[in-house]
């Protein structure tokens, strides 16, 4: 941890949980918090590379329309340039679109946090999620049969044949391959600017009190105060989406709520003390990953900055350690400047895009009557 | 399937005793019910008719927003200028699939106590969810598609008046349609007319063709009472969909209901046909057994049968005339269910023709709708 301020009271108990993992953990959660490079998992490469072809195939969603990469586009950083997501046909996103890069080494996933187990469940979550990719998983494995490309390719992979697990394992591997290297954090290669915007971070701003460890991220939830996007309740094609995800979650009144309740759809506490609240996203590779924040509200890292300087929205259960910084507008150029040297080299290269053509229809199993499905 | 094929025989086998033992020959054909005059179809009493829930339902029922990617509603299968069906062997599917079966028209559909081709539903009120949610058809959840009704003023305007609630719910939705499946209803016919007294409603070839109906082709066996079935379950032997062998598409459907519908792992290996009713009660005497359908309006809603082998009601009747066919489930293979009613008829060509002549007096004018409007989408306001 090279935490050189403190910015709040909250501040030593979180060191002093931080020590205390790094005793019940050893040395290696410790090297977890502090900044450098991200090292990524070891890799199956036929897994992996199933998994990529999976990713870019469209005929993992209920009306084979939409890929993984429909949304997370290697161009973009693995999200999607918009302030709100797009969604399966007929609906619309009421979320920005996240990076998959390094999100092999999170602890929990989607902006509030409500998968907290691993990649597989992640993967589950969004093909069969009516919003996201609307599919039966037993027609996908089904397709998937069908395709000798990958009948193929999954027993090169040593699953046997194609099954829904499998898929889910594949994915996942695939996920492992996109780790951010190459950036100028990363290299030593940082600007003058970015030099100063680094103890600033670690100063003065507090960034790294919640941007910490490899991936810039405690993965943790906080509210931090950024304001509702009015476009989730002016879009009926939003708002419905959001109702139909607050009513499966359980969420209390809510066609009448016009807020995104965040992390509280997890423990649901009886004093609302976790609406607002969203998962700390990592810092790497904003450059490709514009807007920002779980709604898209802000387009540009300097106005990400100048909301901090400011001290956030006030709201119910804003964290304490967002408050007015006093940055000079030349210390928030500086803090930019830090933060696009954590961007590395675009993962856009043949090891992170499936580029042979993948087929959208189904070839005719020959001597059908004769074959075992 | 070697270990199980015995057993499937005897079972079989034993079926084909008990129903031997009833049947019966062209002589007592008078045991069974006979044909009559539709009259009015049944009302529930917990879904009462009105003239406000019946206009929802059909609005509903042309809205593709009640489905997963708001393409796809209970039209776009059962098209009224289809026969209220849809004119291909294989229903159209969700977008990225085909389905698996034939679509059955709604008209008349209200008079059945057993909705789909194996009856896996009792009532309208039950088919509308399973169509409108399995993943070969309209692929829509509850939550979305009950969320997406909320957002459109005029529905809620018209549930709110329906139903009383502030926001539509999914429940009431298929209410409201199954309402208004119960006004597509064709029960002047000629054959009606007839039956009910006015000899000159049928030609006397069709007159001809009732008497075969009755007797020497024994269809009163089974198609009898006012909806010329007797909802019980058969295999004739209609031969499995040539789509499954030739069609990519049509196999990933076909290993997708057998894995859904839940088999054991040998089973899903070895099924190339549609085993119908065994599916809802996993006795292997009900292999390749479908319910009797319904032989009103059939002019309109060619292909036949419950895979859409036959494309004419002239190859229908063919096709009982020899006796009924051959699949997976007649010839011991998987099992030997095949009805001992079926055997070759001997019917001559004229006789054929009146036969079909008379099939084609069941089905009258065409029932034609004209689709509604369907209201839009808008903001909701705070409450």
């Amino acid at each position: 941890m090279k935490i050189s301020r403190f910015k709040s009271g909250l501040a030593p108990t979180l060191g002093a949980a931080l020590m205390c993992a790094t005793v019940l953990s050893g040395p290696v959660a410790a090297q977890d918090t502090a900044i450098g490079p991200v090292v990524g998992p070891e890799i199956n490469e036929a897994r992996a590379a199933l998994g990529r072809r999976l990713f870019f195939d469209k005929r993992l969603s209920g009306d084979a329309a939409i890929a993984c990469a429909t949304c997370h586009q290697p161009e973009n950083g693995f999200a999607d340039g918009l302030a709100l997501s797009l969604a399966y046909p007929g609906s619309k996103g009421f979320r920005n679109t996240p990076t998959l890069i390094n999100t092999a080494l999170a602890e929990n996933w989607f902006h509030d946090g409500r998968i907290g187990t691993n990649l597989n469940d992640v993967t589950r979550e969004s093909i069969t999620e009516d919003y996201m990719m609307n599919m039966d998983m037993r027609l996908m494995q089904e397709r998937v049969k069908q395709d000798p490309v990958y009948v193929q390719m999954f027993a090169d992979a040593g699953y046997g044949e194609p099954s829904n697990g499998s898929i889910r394992k594949a994915i996942p591997e695939y996920l492992n391959t996109l780790i951010s290297h190459g950036s100028d954090f990363d290299e030593g290669t940082m600007s003058e600017s970015a030099q100063r915007g680094q103890e600033l971070f670690e100063g003065k701003a507090g960034c790294i009190d919640c941007h910490y460890g490899p991936r810039f991220t405690d993965d943790q939830a906080h509210n931090i105060g950024v304001p509702e996007n009015p476009e989730i309740w002016s879009d009926p094609m939003r708002h419905m989406t959001y109702a139909a995800f607050a009513s499966f979650m359980g969420v209390e009144n809510y066609m009448n709520i016009r807020q995104d309740v965040g992390a509280q759809i997890i423990r649901h506490p009886a004093d609302g003390s976790d609406i607002g609240k969203f998962n700390t996203p990592t810092l790497r590779e904003l450059v490709y990953t514009a807007p920002y924040m779980h709604n898209g509200m802000f387009k540009n890292l300097s106005d990400v900055v100048a909301f901090y300087n400011a001290g956030g929205e006030d709201t119910p259960n804003l964290d304490e350690r967002v408050r007015p910084l006093g940055l000079t507008f030349l210390e928030q150029q500086d803090l930019v400047a830090f933060l696009e040297a954590l961007s590395g080299d675009p993962l856009t290269g043949p090891e992170y895009v499936w580029e042979d053509p993948i087929p959208t229809n189904y070839t005719a199993i020959e001597n059908w009557r004769e074959q075992t499905n | 399937m070697k270990p199980m094929k015995n057993t499937f025989r005897l079972m079989a086998g034993a079926a084909v005793l008990a129903i031997s033992a009833a049947a019966v020959n062209a002589q007592d054909m008078s045991a069974y019910p006979p044909l009559a005059p539709l009259g009015d179809p049944p009302i529930p009493l917990d879904n009462p008719m009105s003239d406000a829930k019946v206009e929802l339902g059909k609005i509903l029922f042309w809205d593709p927003r009640v489905g997963g990617d708001a393409s796809t509603a209970c039209v776009t299968c059962h098209e009224p200028d289809q026969g209220w069906a849809f004119s291909d062997s294989l229903s159209r599917g969700y977008p990225g699939t085909v389905h698996w079966r034939n679509s059955q028209s709604v008209v008349n559909a209200a008079y059945l106590g057993q909705l789909f081709w194996a009856g896996a539903a009792a009532s309208l009120e039950k088919q509308a969810p399973s169509a409108a949610k399995g993943a070969v058809a309209g692929n829509g959840e509850n939550d979305v598609m009950e969320t997406r009704l909320a957002f459109i003023p005029e529905y809620r305007e018209r549930f709110n008046d329906v139903f009383g609630t502030e926001y539509p719910l999914i429940g009431d939705a298929w209410n409201a349609i199954a309402a208004f499946e119960r006004t597509l209803i064709v029960n002047d016919t000629p054959v009606d007319r007839y039956l009910a007294g006015d000899e000159s409603a049928l030609t006397e070839e069709q007159i001809a063709g009732m008497e075969l109906f009755n007797g020497k082709a024994g269809c009163i066996q089974c198609h009898n009472g006012a909806q010329a079935t007797d909802e019980n379950y058969y295999n004739l032997g209609v031969p499995p969909a040539e789509r499954w062998e030739e069609d990519g598409l049509a196999q990933v459907t076909f290993r997708y209901e057998i894995f859904a519908k839940g088999v054991t792992q040998d089973m899903y290996r070895v099924l190339h046909d549609d085993p119908g009713l065994y599916f809802r009660t996993k006795e292997p005497m009900h292999m390749g057994l479908f319910r009797t359908p319904p032989l009103r309006y059939t002019l309109y809603t060619a292909p036949y049968m419950h895979n859409g082998a036959f494309w004419d009601l002239e190859e229908v009747v063919r096709f009982y005339n020899a006796g009924g066919g051959e699949n997976d489930f007649t010839d011991g293979t998987m099992a030997s269910t095949k009805t001992p009613l079926l055997h070759p008829l001997g019917l001559t060509d004229d006789e054929v023709d009146q036969l079909v002549a008379f099939l084609e007096a069941f089905s009258g004018d065409e029932l034609e709708v004209e689709a509604p409007e369907l209201p839009p989408y808008a903001p909701l306001d705070a409450q």
